[in-house]
C-alpha cells in the first residue's frame, strides 16, 4: 500500500495562539490598571497634591547640589517657590538649663491644598536626609487643571502598572514555552501512533496517555472511531458472506437443473453461460472478501507446503487437459501469512497459466529460495506494455475472450498486498511468463 | 449406499437427490439440524452431506455435536460460504471434505466415493476403479477379473492410490505407509515400486494410469468417464 503524501499542515501553532492571547490579555490588563489608577487619583486631589510635592522634593534631593532654586517646579505652574527652612531657628531653650531641641509643628512632613480663584495652591514641607542631617524643604505651588499632575500620574503608572506587569508577562511567556511543549508531548506520541495504523491490522488501537485528560479523551474518541470502522468492516464481511449464499444457491439450482434438459446446442450454451457466471460470482466474492480481509501476521506458514497442496489439488484438472504440473521446493520457505489466502493466490496464478499458456505445455511452481513462490508457464509471456495492466481489475488482454472477467490477478494482487508482499511478472529464461511473489520473512534469514 | 442430505432449500435438495440417485446413491433428505439428529437416531448412514446455513442451527455445531458423540460417519460439507477461513473452520470442526456451491453432480459423486473408499468406511470391502478391482482384506488385485501377480508392497501402494483415486497422494504419506520406520529407504525406492506396478498394470491391460506429479506425489486416474 502506498502511503498518501503528507502535506504540511498550515495554521498557527498552539504556542503562538497562547502567546498572542497572553499578550492581548496583558495589554487589556494594563489598560484596565491605568484606568483604575487615573480614576482613583482624579477623585482624590489631596492625595495627588501630596504625591506632587513628594515627587518634587525627591527630584531636588536627587540633584547633585540640592539647590531648590534650580528647579522650575511642576509643568504649567503659575507660581512656584521652594526653599530650606532652618531647623535650628525653630529650636527653643527649655527651663532646665540644658538645651533641649523640640520639634515644632512646622517641622513635620505636611501638605495643604486650598482653592485660589479657578485653580489651587499647594503648600507643604518635606524632609530631606543628607547624611546624618535632616533638612526641611518648604514648597509652595499654584496651578490649574490636571496638567501639573502629569508627572505624578506617569510616575504612579510606572510604579503600579509597568513594574509588576512586565516581569509577569515575561514569566508567563517562558511558562508558555515549557508548558506547551510538555502538554503537547502526549499529543505528538498519539499522532505518531495514529500515523503507524494500517488498514491491514484493524485490531491495533492508540494507547491512551494518563495525562493530560484532553489528549486522553481525543485518543479515546479516535479509538471509538476505529471501533466503528472495524464494525462496519465486519458488517461488510457479513454482507459478502450473505451475498455469497444468496447468489450461489440459485446458481447451484440453475446448474443442476441443466442436467434435466435434453442434450443439444441450447443445453451446451446454457452450461457455458452458467460456468462463466459461476466463475464470475466466485471471483467477485473473493475480491470483496480480499478487500475486507485483515491478515493475522502472528501465524507462520510454509510456502512449500502450500505450493504442494495447490499443485496436488489442481494436478488432476491439468492431467485432464493433458498437461503437466510440477512443483519444486528450493528451501527456507517459512513466511508470515494466512495459509488459505496464499493458497488462493497460487491457485489463481496456476488457473491463469492453464488459460493463457497453450495446449500441452507444462506449468512449474517453485517455492523459495527464501520467502518467495513463483509460477512459470511456457506460453507467449506477457508483453512489457501489458505488465502494468494485468493486475488491474476487469482488465483483459483480449476483450473478446470470454473465459474470465479479468479479476483473478486483481484478487492475487490484493491478497499479496494484504501480506505486505509484492508480485511481479517477468520473462522466464527460455520463454514464458514467470509470476514471482515475495513475502516478508517469518524470521530474519541468515544468508551465509 | 445410504446418504443423508441436510439442506434447507427444497428445490436444490430435490436436484441433488435426483443427480445422486442416477449415480447409484440412495439419499434421504431433511431440512433442519433437528431433523438430521432425528434421522441419524433412527438409521445409520454411510455419509452425511451437510449444508452449513440451516434455519435452526449452525451446521458447524451439528458437526461438533456428532464428533463429540464419537460418531465417525464421514461428513461432506456443501456450502455457499467460500470465505478465506470457512474451509479451515469446517475441517477443524470435524468435517471430512468441503465443497463450495455451485457444483456439478459428477464432482459431488466423486467426492462422495472418495470419502466412502476411506479405510473403515463402507466401500472398504472392495476397491474398484476402471477395470481394476482389489480386495483389501485378501490382498488380491484383479484386472478384467484376472488376478495379477504383485508383491505385498505393490499391493499396499495400489491400495493407497485406489482409495484416493483421482487425487494426488503425497510422496511422504506413501513412503511412511509402505516402509516401516527401521527399514532403509533409499531415495528412489518408492519410484522403483511405482515403476514396477505401472508395468504390471500395463501388461494386464488395465485402463487406469498412475501419473507422477513432480515434487508432490502420485495419482491414479480411472478411464475418462
Amino acid at each position: 500500500m502506498t502511503n498518501p503524501r503528507r502535506l504540511p499542515v498550515t495554521g498557527p501553532t498552539l504556542f503562538s495562539q497562547i502567546a498572542v492571547r497572553l499578550g492581548l490579555f496583558a495589554l487589556v490588563f494594563a489598560l484596565l490598571d491605568i484606568g483604575i489608577v487615573v480614576a482613583t487619583y482624579a477623585r482624590q486631589p489631596e492625595a495627588l497634591a501630596q504625591e506632587l510635592l513628594t515627587l518634587e522634593a525627591t527630584r531636588i534631593a536627587n540633584s547633585p547640589d540640592k539647590t531648590p532654586g534650580a528647579f522650575a517646579g511642576p509643568p504649567g505652574a503659575r507660581q512656584w517657590s521652594a526653599g530650606y527652612i532652618n531647623a535650628a531657628s525653630a529650636s527653643i531653650r527649655g527651663a532646665g538649663g540644658g538645651p533641649t531641641t523640640l520639634r515644632p509643628a512646622a517641622l513635620v512632613d505636611w501638605t495643604q491644598r486650598e482653592r485660589v480663584g479657578a485653580g489651587y495652591r499647594v503648600t507643604g514641607v518635606r524632609s530631606i536626609r543628607e547624611g546624618e542631617e535632616t533638612r526641611w524643604l518648604l514648597m509652595r505651588f499654584e496651578g490649574e487643571g490636571l496638567r501639573p499632575y502629569v508627572p505624578v500620574i506617569l510616575n504612579e503608572l510606572t510604579q503600579h502598572v509597568a513594574l509588576p506587569l512586565i516581569p509577569l508577562s515575561l514569566l508567563l511567556f517562558a511558562f508558555n514555552i515549557v508548558a506547551v511543549r510538555r502538554v503537547l508531548q502526549p499529543l505528538k506520541r498519539a499522532e505518531d501512533e495514529i500515523d503507524a495504523l494500517e488498514a491491514e491490522h484493524m485490531s491495533v488501537r492508540v494507547s491512551e496517555p494518563r495525562a493530560p485528560r484532553e489528549v486522553g479523551t481525543l485518543v479515546r474518541a479516535v479509538n471509538r472511531a476505529l471501533d466503528r470502522l472495524d464494525e462496519s468492516m465486519a458488517v461488510l464481511r457479513g454482507f459478502t458472506a450473505n451475498a455469497a449464499h444468496e447468489l450461489r444457491t440459485p446458481l447451484s439450482i440453475m446448474q443442476l437443473s441443466l442436467d434435466r434438459l435434453p442434450p443439444g446446442q441450447v443445453r451446451q450454451d446454457l452450461e457455458a453461460d452458467t460456468a462463466y457466471m459461476t466463475r464470475l460470482v466466485g471471483q467477485m466474492l473473493d475480491l470483496a472478501q480480499a478487500d475486507a480481509m485483515s491478515i493475522d501476521t502472528g501465524a507462520t506458514v510454509d510456502l512449500a507446503d502450500i505450493g504442494r497442496a495447490v499443485v496436488a489439488m489442481l494436478a488432476p484438472k491439468a492431467f485432464e487437459a493433458n498437461r503437466e504440473l510440477r512443483f519444486e521446493d528450493r528451501g527456507d520457505t517459512r513466511v508470515r501469512g494466512h495459509e488459505e489466502a496464499i493458497f488462493r493466490v497460487v491457485r489463481n496464478l496456476i488457473d491463469n497459466a492453464l488459460i493463457h499458456a497453450p495446449g500441452d505445455t507444462p506449468i512449474e511452481v517453485a517455492a523459495g529460495p527464501g520467502s518467495q513462490i513463483s509460477v512459470r508457464d511456457r506460453g507467449p509471456g506477457v508483453p512489457p506494455e501489458d505488465r502494468e495492466h494485468i493486475f488491474e481489475r476487469f482488465w483483459r488482454a483480449d476483450r473478446r475472450a470470454s473465459d474470465g472477467a479479468g479479476l483473478g490477478l486483481g484478487i492475487v494482487k490484493r491478497l499479496v498486498e494484504a501480506h505486505g508482499g509484492n508480485i511481479a511478472v517477468e520473462d522466464a529464461p527460455g520463454g514464458g511468463a514467470l509470476f514471482r511473489i515475495r513475502f516478508a520473512t517469518a524470521e530474519p534469514v541468515h544468508t551465509d | 449406499m445410504r446418504l443423508l442430505l441436510v439442506e434447507d432449500n427444497g428445490r436444490l435438495a430435490g436436484l441433488i437427490r435426483e443427480g445422486l440417485d442416477r449415480q447409484g446413491f440412495a439419499v434421504d433428505w431433511c431440512e433442519t439440524a433437528e431433523g438430521a439428529e432425528a434421522a441419524r437416531q433412527v438409521s445409520g448412514y454411510d455419509l452425511v452431506l451437510l449444508d452449513l446455513g440451516l434455519p435452526d442451527a449452525d451446521g458447524l455445531d451439528l458437526i461438533r455435536g456428532m464428533r463429540r458423540a464419537k460418531d465417525a460417519t464421514p461428513i461432506l460439507v456443501l456450502t455457499a460460504r467460500g470465505g478465506l477461513d470457512d474451509r479451515v473452520a469446517g475441517l477443524d470442526a470435524g468435517a471430512d471434505d468441503y465443497l463450495v456451491k455451485p457444483f456439478q453432480i459428477p464432482e459431488l459423486a466423486a467426492r462422495c466415493r472418495a470419502l466412502l473408499r476411506r479405510p473403515g468406511a463402507t466401500l472398504g470391502t472392495t476397491l474398484a476403479v476402471g477395470n481394476v478391482l482389489m480386495h483389501p482384506a485378501e490382498r488380491t488385485v484383479s484386472v478384467c477379473d484376472r488376478v495379477i501377480d504383485a508383491t505385498p508392497r505393490e499391493v499396499d501402494l495400489l491400495e493407497h492410490l485406489l482409495r484416493r483415486a483421482g487425487r494426488v497422494v503425497p510422496k511422504p504419506a506413501l513412503e511412511s505407509a509402505l516402509y516401516s520406520m527401521d527399514a532403509e529407504v533409499t531415495a528412489n525406492a518408492l519410484e522403483a515400486t511405482v515403476s514396477r506396478l505401472r508395468k504390471r498394470l500395463t501388461q494386464a491391460e488395465a485402463d487406469v494410469q498412475i501419473r507422477t506429479v513432480h515434487g508432490v506425489g502420485y495419482a491414479l486416474f480411472g478411464p475418462p468417464a
